[in-house]
């Protein structure tokens, strides 16, 4: 019989290292960023605290200022496309897939759909640009070098990507809920759709929200498509810019403008906040409350 | 950060005890170490240049030491901080280069006698606050216009040398209309302003004068030369390929190596690409505004090489420096690496025929670098950047004016610019 002392003992032991790995590699540069954003590191005289300069140049310099909140418009926007389009198409292939009308296809069609959540956003990025070169594919329209459409285009092609995530997610939670009540339903005359929205839904509410708010997460730390296809200052006019490829210029600078490392840690320091306070919101105020239906 | 500035003093020390001990032990010949962004260029040294030095100065040994491009600066900041770097360290253009020398990383050349194959405004990108020049010139890129000879001589037309005379040539290819103009987009915005407007521009802000007077404080960007260059980039648009909002850089070069454009305004780097489908490319210079006025062309310096001020061997730095300023480095180089061009004054000749004609652009032409790099884009925003954003501003959109370009352009410098302010 072991003691419950020695019990934690060993608890902490197996936890340790990985903990560690945690503690050096996730907390610890997260947590020096956030204290890099307080001080003055270029500077001739060393480290200097200099407080919320950083904060007040990124919030008052009426360039930077004006760059981060288009950028932070501009993310909304590229959240709002992905939780409008990707959320609600994972759910309705989902549906598509578990409703058994596919019967034996059905694993052909979940791999197909996959696939392109396992391609590489670079190979995304230059597939799409040739498609839609008024060049040589198949638009004559300038979508990327449009302002009003290219935020949507490269938005749209990040979905085309990623709505396998949702639909795989969405499949299993589906896959979970129990034949006894569907069948019951359909003995109650329900149809598909009653059955759907009045049974299923319900019960992968809690998921469904799971997967909104880990969009949320993924698309405000969104980059990679974006600089893939436009570089550290997206343009038409920063039109495509969005909070990552804000912070990679401010942070790495770009061919046209100087590394600020100390205002790039602030940059990063909101973007963090961002994405802490409305997740934590999110599970504090929505999540807690969706009843999650035991059988 | 703090963990490297620990680790250089160590760094250093080893470095001090390991040159000590081979002092001791072959009083001759001396090494020397160069510092460089171009991880590319080692087999070049290596092979090449090197022993092509080392042939003449058996008493002194160069060793290239290249690092990572995108740490370079990075890297050679905290190594002569802590007292270490190379003897000899390859110098950035303008402004990254202007703090290094003030922070008096680099041991002044004003005496090296091959410091007389530069003139001053080659030396520009490399002299301090002093006017002393750091960093000896040693190789720049040109812009120009590639053109297809076979579709000029198709369609009977002549390499324009005046602006009216580069609309017509345009026009006269729009009218026949197989081919396109001008291989020419502006999805990637750094191309508008380098091949562009700073290509075609100096012949209108009369290149250096415009420039410095920029930087003085003289003028002001809505200055009518400056607004009339706008404006003479701005019509091209008409001649430039469907859909050209969202044409690459990649996709204007492939559309002229295709053969379906006539004329690629682009930069002397692109020479390999341009040519290699094989047509019979030419190259002519940017066009004067009026017939009989000087000519222009810009020549962007792109590296120099100075010297460590804490190094132990200044003298054969110097010898090696002096060697690099003459003919014979100057040539292996730029054969070695076509479309980088020597910035000395004394006649270089290029293997590659397309380079040799690209160099003789430059007789007869004043040159001048890139309008924004120097000093006017050391803050927020950036004139570069700045210039980068409205010229696509204005060839995106269809109600932007020249001159509205040129004012936000001089808002933006004025709000952080001190010469410009007032």
């Amino acid at each position: 019989m072991i003691s419950p002392a020695a019990a934690y003992r060993n608890l902490l032991l197996f936890v340790l290292p990985a903990l560690a790995v945690y503690l050096v590699f996730a907390v610890l540069p997260l947590a020096t960023s956030i204290v890099m954003s307080f001080f003055q590191t270029n500077g001739a005289s060393g480290d200097i605290f200099v407080g919320l300069a950083n904060y007040e140049r990124l919030f008052t310099h009426p360039t930077i200022s004006a760059r981060f909140w288009n950028a932070l418009l501009n993310n909304m926007q590229y959240f709002a496309i992905h939780l409008i389009v990707e959320v609600p198409m994972g759910l309705l292939l989902a549906a598509l897939l578990t409703s058994g009308k596919l019967a034996r296809s059905e694993g052909i069609y979940r791999t197909l759909l996959f696939i392109p959540a396992t391609l590489s956003v670079v190979i995304v990025g230059f597939v799409w640009r040739l498609i839609i070169n008024p060049l040589w594919g198949l638009v004559g329209f300038p979508l990327l070098g449009t302002e009003s459409t290219a935020l949507t285009t490269i938005s749209l092609m990040s979905v085309w990507q990623y709505f396998g995530i949702p639909m795989v997610f969405l499949y299993s939670a589906l896959l979970a809920v129990p034949n006894e009540l569907v069948e019951a339903a359909n003995i109650d005359g329900a149809g598909g759709w009653t059955t759907f929205w009045k049974i299923k839904f319900p019960l992968i509410a809690p998921q469904f929200g799971l997967i909104a708010i880990l969009t949320y997460i993924w698309t405000f730390n969104g980059f990679d498509l974006v600089f893939a296809l436009n570089g550290s200052a997206p343009g038409p006019n920063y039109s495509t810019d969005i909070l990552g490829t804000y912070f990679y210029r401010t942070f790495f600078g770009s061919s046209g403008q100087l590394a600020d490392l100390d205002l790039g840690a602030a940059v990063a320091t909101i973007i963090f906040l961002t994405v802490l306070l409305v997740t934590a919101a999110y599970f504090w105020l929505i999540q807690r409350r969706l009843k999650s239906y035991s059988v | 950060m703090r963990s490297i500035r620990v680790s250089i003093p160590l760094a250093a020390t080893l470095g001090v005890m390991f040159s000590g001990s081979v002092g001791a032990a072959f009083a001759d010949p001396v090494t020397i170490t160069l510092n460089s962004w171009r991880t590319e260029d080692i087999a070049v040294w290596q092979d090449t240049i090197l022993p092509a030095f080392e042939a003449k100065h058996p008493d002194i040994k160069v060793e290239f030491a290249p690092i990572n491009t995108n740490e370079y600066n990075a890297a050679v900041q905290s190594q002569i901080e802590g007292g270490a770097g190379g003897d000899l360290i390859t110098c950035r253009p303008f402004d990254v280069n202007r703090e290094w020398i003030k922070r008096g990383y680099f041991e002044s050349l004003e005496g090296l006698p091959g410091l007389a194959n530069f003139d001053k405004t080659s030396r520009a990108a490399w002299s301090g606050a002093d006017d002393k020049t750091y960093c000896l010139p040693v190789a720049a890129v040109l812009a120009g216009f590639y053109y297809n000879a076979d579709i000029f001589k198709e369609l009977g037309l002549k390499v324009p040398t005046t602006s009216a005379e580069f609309i017509d040539v345009l026009q006269a290819i729009k009218k026949d209309g197989r081919y396109t103009p001008l291989a020419y987009g502006s999805a990637e915005s750094w191309q508008l302003a380098y091949n562009g407007l700073y290509s075609i521009g100096p012949a209108y802000w009369k290149g250096e004068e415009g420039r410095l007077g920029l930087i003085d404080g003289k003028k002001k960007l809505t200055d009518p030369e400056f607004v009339d260059a706008i404006a003479a980039f701005g019509a091209w648009k008409p001649f430039l390929p469907a859909g050209q909002e969202s044409l690459n850089y990649a996709d204007m070069t492939q559309l002229f190596t295709l053969g379906k454009a006539a004329i690629l305004p682009d930069g002397s780097w692109d020479i390999n690409q341009a040519t290699s489908t094989g047509l019979n490319v030419g190259v002519f210079g940017p066009p004067v505004p009026k017939a009989g006025d000087q000519r222009y062309l810009q020549e962007m310096p792109d590296m120099g090489i100075g010297i460590n001020a804490k190094s132990a061997h200044k003298d054969a730095a110097k010898t090696f420096l002096d060697w690099v300023a003459g003919p014979e480095f100057q040539e292996l180089y730029v054969n070695a690496a076509p479309g980088f061009f020597a910035m000395s004054s004394k006649p270089v000749t290029y293997k590659n025929k397309l380079a040799q004609d690209f160099a003789d652009l430059k007789k007869g032409a004043q040159l001048t670098p890139r309008l924004a790099l120097d000093r006017l884009s050391a803050g927020t925003p950036p004139l570069d950047d700045e210039t980068w954003r409205l010229l696509q501003v204005m060839f995106t959109k269809s109600d932007v004016t020249p001159q509205q370009v040129a004012t936000e352009l001089q808002a933006g410098l004025a709000s952080w610019y001190g010469p410009q302010k007032k």
